[in-house]
C-alpha cells in the first residue's frame, strides 16, 4: 500500500525571531541581523514568549500531548546558510507529539510538532554565494506526520486542513508553504526534500508514485534515498545528503534551558470544516459552500456565528457569500443591513455592495430611487381607469410584475409603492 | 606602562594593551568580547574578530567605572591547564621556564605582576584555579549561572562560568559584585539570592588526594592544621564517584566545544578564506586548518562522542554521572567545604609539559574538575613558597554559597604572606 | 578505529589533517576514548542527565523588537557585496 508521509514547515506569527530581538519583516538584504542571529562569537540565544506560545497553541489545534517541559538540541551541519553551523531545534521534548488531524474522509496522525529556527537565505552565484541573514532565526514549526496519507486526494484534503487550522492560528498560510515528503509504494522509503508550495507537492507526489510504480513494475526494487524535486522540469531527482541522522550529533542546547509549558496561555483553535459540518446538518444548508466560505476566512466565520440564530441561514450563507464575492469587512450593523436588504429580494451587485459599505440607505437594488418606481407607476396607471385597477387583486399584481421587470426592482417595494398610491387616489 | 610593556614582553599576559588607563584597571580574558577591540580567544581562525558589542560583564565593569587595560592571553579556546596551546606561549612571573597554568594564563600572570589591578578570567575545568595557583595569587570561580556569560566565546556552555583574578579577597567581592546578577541576554543566568554560610568544617576526599605528589601534599596538610588551629573540624570522606569526574568532564566538554567550535568556517568573522569558488566543504575545511592541534583534537573527540550511536554511552552516560556527583557532593557540601591541592604536582617546567600526552595532561585537572562540573564556587589562594615558586589550594563550597569561601579564603590571607616576583604600580 | 572511519569523521568535522598530524591525532583520541570506557562500570540506571549543574530557571523574552544598532560593524566583520555577505560556493 502508497504510505506518504509530511514534514511540513511553517513560519510563526511572531514581530521578532525566534531567539533575538531582531523584526521577523525586513525587506533589504541584511537590515534586521545582530550578533545573535548572525552566529557571532559571544552572543547567545534568548527564547521568543510568543513563538513558544504559538507553537504549543499549533501543537494544542493538532490535538498533541504537550510535555510537561519542552527543550532544545543542536543540530549540527556545515552550510553556508547556517550561521552557527548548527540549528537549534528539538528533538525529546519537542512542542507536541502523538497528535492528529481529521478531515472529511480521514485521518493523519501527528508524530511531532518541533519549534526551531530558520537558516539565512543564500542566493547562488557561479563562484560564491550571497548570503541575507535576514531569514536566520525566523521561527518555525516543524510539523512531521505519520505516513498515512494514501492517495493524492487525501493529500489534498489533508493539506488543506491542516493549512485551514494553521490559518485561525495566525499562520500565513498563504506565503511559501515548505514541505519535505515521504513515500513508499512498496518496503523502501524515499524523502523528497524541500518542495514549496501545495502543488509542487501534488505535482512531485504524482510524479513520484508513476516513478516508483515504473521501478516497481519493471520487477526491480525501490532505492531508498532522498531526492529533490525539480519544480521546472516536474521531476524528482536523487540528491545527496549532507550529513545524515548519525552524523548531526544531537546535543542537548546548553545556552537555552527547560521550560515550563503549563503556564503558557494556548489560543483555542478552530476547525473550520468541523463547524462546517456542524451548520450543515443543523441548518439543513450545504456544507460544502459552508466550508469553501469558512475554511481561510476569520470574517465569514464570525459572521455566520453572529447572524446563526437572528436569520434564516440560507441568507446568511448569502450575505456571507457576497461579502466574500465582494471582498468587503462589514461591521455587524452593516451586515444587519446587507441581511435586510436580502430578505426585502433585492438584487444585489457592487454598487449596493458599496453603498451599504459607505452607509448609504437602500431600498431597492441596481440604484433605482423610488421616485423612478413611482414615475413608472403612475404614467402606467394614467393610462387606465380607476376601476380597472382599484381592488383588482389581478391587475395589481400584473402592474407590479411590469414593474419590476422594467426596471429590476424588489417586488416587495415595489407593491408598496403601488399600494400607497392607489390608496391616494 | 612603560615596565609592563617590557615584563609582558617576557611573559606573554597580555595580547594588547591599552595605551593608558585613568580608572582602576581590569583586564580581560581574550575569549569574552570587549567592544571595538579584537578578540580571538588565542586562535588564529578568529583572528581580526571585532565584536561590535561588549560582554555583559564588560559592560558591567566599565558602568562602575573600572579602566579597560587590555586582552590577556590563553590556551586556545581555553584548551589547556598550561597555558601553551597557543601562539605566544605565557611564562610563570616567578620563573619564565615555568608554565603559567592554564587557560586563564595572562589574566594570573596580569595580576601577579600588577599590584592595582583585577582580571575578568573564565573557568570551564579548572583554568581560574591552576594559573592562579602557580602564579601565586587569588582566583575565584562563582556558582555557575550567576554571572552572565553573554560575550563569552564559548568553550563548554554547560560548564564556562566567567570569574575573578586578584590580589586580594576584597578586590574579588567588589568586582563579583559589580560582575553578578541575572541579565536578559543569558538564559542559563539566574538570580538565586548569594549566601555565606560556614559550618566551620573543612572535608578532605580521598579520591582527590590519591596520586597527589608528597611535595605537593606535605604543604598542604601544613595548610590544614592551620586552619584546624583556627577552629576548624576536619574531616575524611571518600566519594567514589569522583574516580569518573575527569572522563565525565572531558566528554562533556567536548561534545559541546565541538558544536561551539562548528560556527567557525572562514567568512563571517576572523581569519577569510577567500577561495570561494572552492565549494562550500573545502572552503570551510581549509578555514578551519587554522585551528591548533588540541582544538582539532577536541573537535574530532566531541564529534565522535555525541553521534548518535555513541551518544549513549558517552554524552548521555556522562551527564548522569554528573547528577550523581552534583547529588553527592551538594549533600557533603552543605556540611563543610571541601579543601585539596589545585595540581597534583608542582608547576611544570614549559619544555616538561610539552612531552605529556593527551591523556596525562587531562588526568592533572582531577582536583579542578569536581567543583567546574557541578558548578560549585571555589577560590584558589596560595598558601606555600617551595624554591620560590607559589603552591595554591583549593577550597569549594555549596552552590550559591559564594560568600562563604570568600570570607574563609580572608582567615587566610590575613595571616599569609603573599610574595610577588613583579611589583608594577602605577600604570 | 577502522581508518575510514576516522576519515569520515575528519569529514563531518571538516577537518583535513596531513599525514603525520593524522597519525597522531588518531592515537591520540584512541587513548583518549579507551580511557572515556572507565564510565561504563557506573550504574545510571533511573538517573536524569544534569544538562546544566544548577537548576536555571527559564528566562524567557517578549515578543517585542529592538533594532540591533550595530549592524555596521557586524558587517565589516565580513565580505559583503551590495549589502549580501558573499559565502562560498554551493
Amino acid at each position: 500500500m502508497m504510505r506518504i508521509g509530511l514534514e511540513v514547515h511553517v513560519a510563526l506569527p511572531t514581530k521578532t525571531k525566534l531567539f533575538c530581538s531582531c523584526s521577523t519583516s525586513a525587506k533589504e538584504p541584511n537590515t534586521s541581523i545582530c550578533p545573535i542571529c548572525m552566529g557571532f562569537p559571544g552572543s547567545k540565544p534568548m527564547l521568543n514568549k510568543n513563538a513558544l506560545a504559538i507553537a504549543l497553541s499549533i501543537s494544542n489545534a493538532l490535538k498533541c500531548e504537550i510535555p510537561k517541559q519542552i527543550s532544545f538540541v543542536r543540530k549540527v551541519y556545515f552550510y553556508p546558510d547556517l550561521p552557527k553551523s548548527y540549528q537549534i531545534t528539538q528533538l525529546q521534548r519537542p512542542a507536541g507529539v502523538n497528535g492528529s488531524v481529521s478531515y472529511n474522509k480521514g485521518k493523519v496522525g501527528i508524530r511531532r510538532v518541533q519549534i526551531e529556527e530558520d537558516p539565512a537565505k543564500i542566493i547562488r552565484e557561479e563562484e560564491y554565494t550571497l548570503v541575507d541573514f535576514n531569514r536566520s532565526g525566523i521561527p518555525l514549526v516543524e510539523i512531521v506526520t505519520e505516513p498515512d496519507i494514501t492517495d493524492e486526494e487525501s493529500l489534498r484534503d489533508f493539506i488543506s486542513e491542516l493549512k485551514s487550522i494553521l490559518y485561525y492560528l495566525g499562520v500565513d498560510v498563504e506565503g511559501e508553504f515548505k514541505a519535505d515528503l515521504n513515500i513508499s509504494l512498496a518496503e523502501q522509503r524515499v524523502e523528497i526534500k524541500n518542495v514549496t508550495g501545495t502543488k509542487n507537492l501534488i505535482d512531485a507526489t504524482r510524479y513520484e508514485i508513476e516513478r516508483q510504480t515504473s521501478v516497481i513494475n519493471s520487477g526491480q526494487k525501490v532505492k531508498p534515498e532522498t531526492r529533490s524535486y525539480n519544480a521546472e522540469k516536474m521531476i524528482t531527482e536523487s540528491s545527496r545528503e549532507k550529513e545524515s541522522d548519525e552524523e548531526y550529533g544531537y546535543i542537548f542546547e546548553p545556552d537555552l534551558t527547560e521550560y515550563d509549558t503549563d503556564g503558557i496561555n494556548l489560543e483555542k483553535p478552530t476547525y473550520a470544516s468541523v463547524m462546517a459540518a456542524e451548520y450543515s446538518s443543523k441548518y439543513n444548508v450545504d456544507g460544502t459552500l459552508i466550508k469553501s466560505l469558512i475554511m481561510f476566512d476569520k470574517n465569514a466565520l464570525a459572521k455566520l456565528e453572529y447572524a446563526k440564530d437572528k436569520h434564516n441561514m440560507k441568507t446568511v450563507i448569502n450575505a456571507v457569500e457576497l461579502l466574500s464575492r465582494y471582498k468587503k469587512d462589514f461591521s455587524n450593523e452593516k451586515f444587519e443591513e446587507l441581511l435586510k436588504t436580502i430578505e426585502m429580494g433585492a438584487y444585489i451587485d457592487s454598487t449596493v455592495m458599496n453603498k451599504i459599505e459607505i452607509g448609504e440607505k437602500i431600498d431597492i437594488n441596481k440604484g433605482v430611487r423610488i421616485e423612478d418606481i413611482d414615475a413608472l407607476l403612475n404614467s402606467i396607471l394614467s393610462g387606465m381607469k380607476k376601476e380597472e385597477y382599484k381592488d383588482n387583486k389581478k391587475v395589481f399584481n400584473f402592474i407590479v410584475g411590469k414593474v419590476v421587470k422594467e426596471k429590476k426592482a424588489n417586488p416587495k417595494l415595489v407593491a408598496e409603492r403601488l399600494k400607497a398610491i392607489i390608496d391616494k387616489v | 606602562m612603560q615596565e609592563l610593556k617590557k615584563i609582558n614582553g617576557e611573559l606573554n599576559a597580555f595580547s594588547n594593551i591599552s595605551t593608558s588607563v585613568d580608572k582602576f584597571p581590569f583586564s580581560v580574558k581574550d575569549n569574552i568580547c570587549v567592544k571595538n577591540v579584537e578578540t580571538t580567544a588565542s586562535s588564529k581562525i578568529l583572528k581580526g574578530y571585532i565584536p561590535p558589542f561588549n560582554a555583559t560583564v564588560v559592560e558591567r565593569m566599565l558602568e562602575k567605572k573600572f579602566g579597560f587595560l587590555g586582552k590577556t592571553n590563553m590556551d586556545e579556546f581555553g584548551f589547556g591547564s598550561f597555558g601553551t596551546n597557543n601562539e605566544n606561549v605565557a611564562r610563570n612571573p616567578f620563573n619564565n621556564e615555568y608554565v603559567a597554568g592554564g587557560s586563564s594564563s595572562g589574566a594570573a600572570i596580569a595580576t601577579s605582576i600588577l599590584k592595582y589591578h583585577v582580571a575578568i578570567a573564565e573557568s570551564t575545568g579548572g583554568s581560574i584555579a591552576t594559573p592562579a595557583a602557580f602564579c601565586g595569587v587569588t582566583g575565584f570561580v562563582p556558582t555557575y549561572g550567576t554571572v552572565s556569560r553573554y560575550g563569552l566565546i564559548d568553550y563548554a556552555n554547560s560548564l564556562d562560568k566567567i570569574g575573578i583574578m586578584a590580589r586580594s579577597i576584597d578586590d574579588v567581592k567588589i568586582t563579583y559584585d559589580t560582575i553578578k546578577g541575572p541579565d536578559r541576554y543569558d538564559a542559563t543566568c539566574t538570580d538565586n539570592k548569594i549566601g555565606n554560610h560556614d559550618n566551620k568544617k573543612i572535608f578532605i576526599i580521598d579520591q582527590m588526594l590519591d596520586g597527589v605528589e608528597e611535595n605537593v601534599r606535605s604543604h598542604f596538610d601544613n595548610f590544614i592544621s592551620k586552619m584546624e588551629n583556627e577552629g576548624y573540624a576536619i574531616e575524611e570522606k571518600s566519594v567514589d564517584v569522583l574516580d569518573k569526574a575527569i572522563a565525565s568532564y572531558y566528554i562533556v566538554a567536548m561534545a559541546e566545544a565541538s558544536t561551539n567550535l562548528a560556527k567557525y568556517t572562514g567568512f563571517k568573522y576572523g581569519f577569510k578564506n577567500e577561495q570561494y569558488g572552492h565549494g562550500y566543504n573545502r572552503f570551510f575545511t581549509e578555514a578551519r586548518n587554522e585551528f591548533g592541534k588540541e582544538a582539532k583534537r577536541r573537535i574530532v573527540l566531541g564529534t565522535l562522542v555525541r553521534s548518535a550511536s555513541v551518544k549513549d554511552k558517552y554524552y548521555i552516560k556522562a551527564l548522569k554521572i554528573r547528577r550523581i556527583m552534583l547529588n553527592e557532593l551538594n549533600k557533603l557540601l552543605s556540611g563543610g567545604f571541601i579543601a585539596s591541592p589545585v595540581m597534583p604536582m608542582l608547576t611544570p617546567r614549559i619544555d616538561d609539559s610539552e612531552k605529556l600526552n593527551p591523556v596525562e595532561v587531562y588526568k592533572m585537572d582531577k582536583l579542578t574538575i569536581p567543583p567546574n562540573l557541578c558548578g560549585l564556587p571555589h577560590v584558589s589562594f596560595p598558601i606555600a613558597y617551595r624554591d620560590s615558586m607559589p603552591i595554591g589550594v583549593q577550597v569549594m563550597t555549596s552552590q550559591f554559597n559564594d560568600y562563604a569561601i570568600m570570607d574563609f579564603a580572608k582567615i587566610w590571607e590575613e595571616k599569609f604572606e603573599y610574595k610577588y616576583r613583579y611589583n608594577i604600580g602605577e600604570l | 578505529m577502522e581508518e575510514k572511519d576516522f576519515d569520515r569523521l575528519l569529514e563531518i568535522c571538516r577537518l583535513k589533517l596531513d599525514e603525520k598530524e593524522k597519525e597522531s591525532v588518531k592515537k591520540d583520541i584512541e587513548d583518549v576514548i579507551k580511557y572515556f570506557e572507565i564510565l561504563g562500570t557506573v550504574d545510571t540506571d533511573g538517573i536524569e542527565p544534569a544538562y546544566h549543574p544548577i537548576e536555571t530557571m527559564a528566562r524567557i523574552r517578549e515578543d517585542l523588537e529592538i533594532k540591533c544598532e550595530n549592524q555596521k560593524e557586524l558587517l565589516d566583520n565580513t565580505k559583503t557585496f551590495r549589502f549580501y555577505v558573499v559565502g562560498p560556493k554551493v
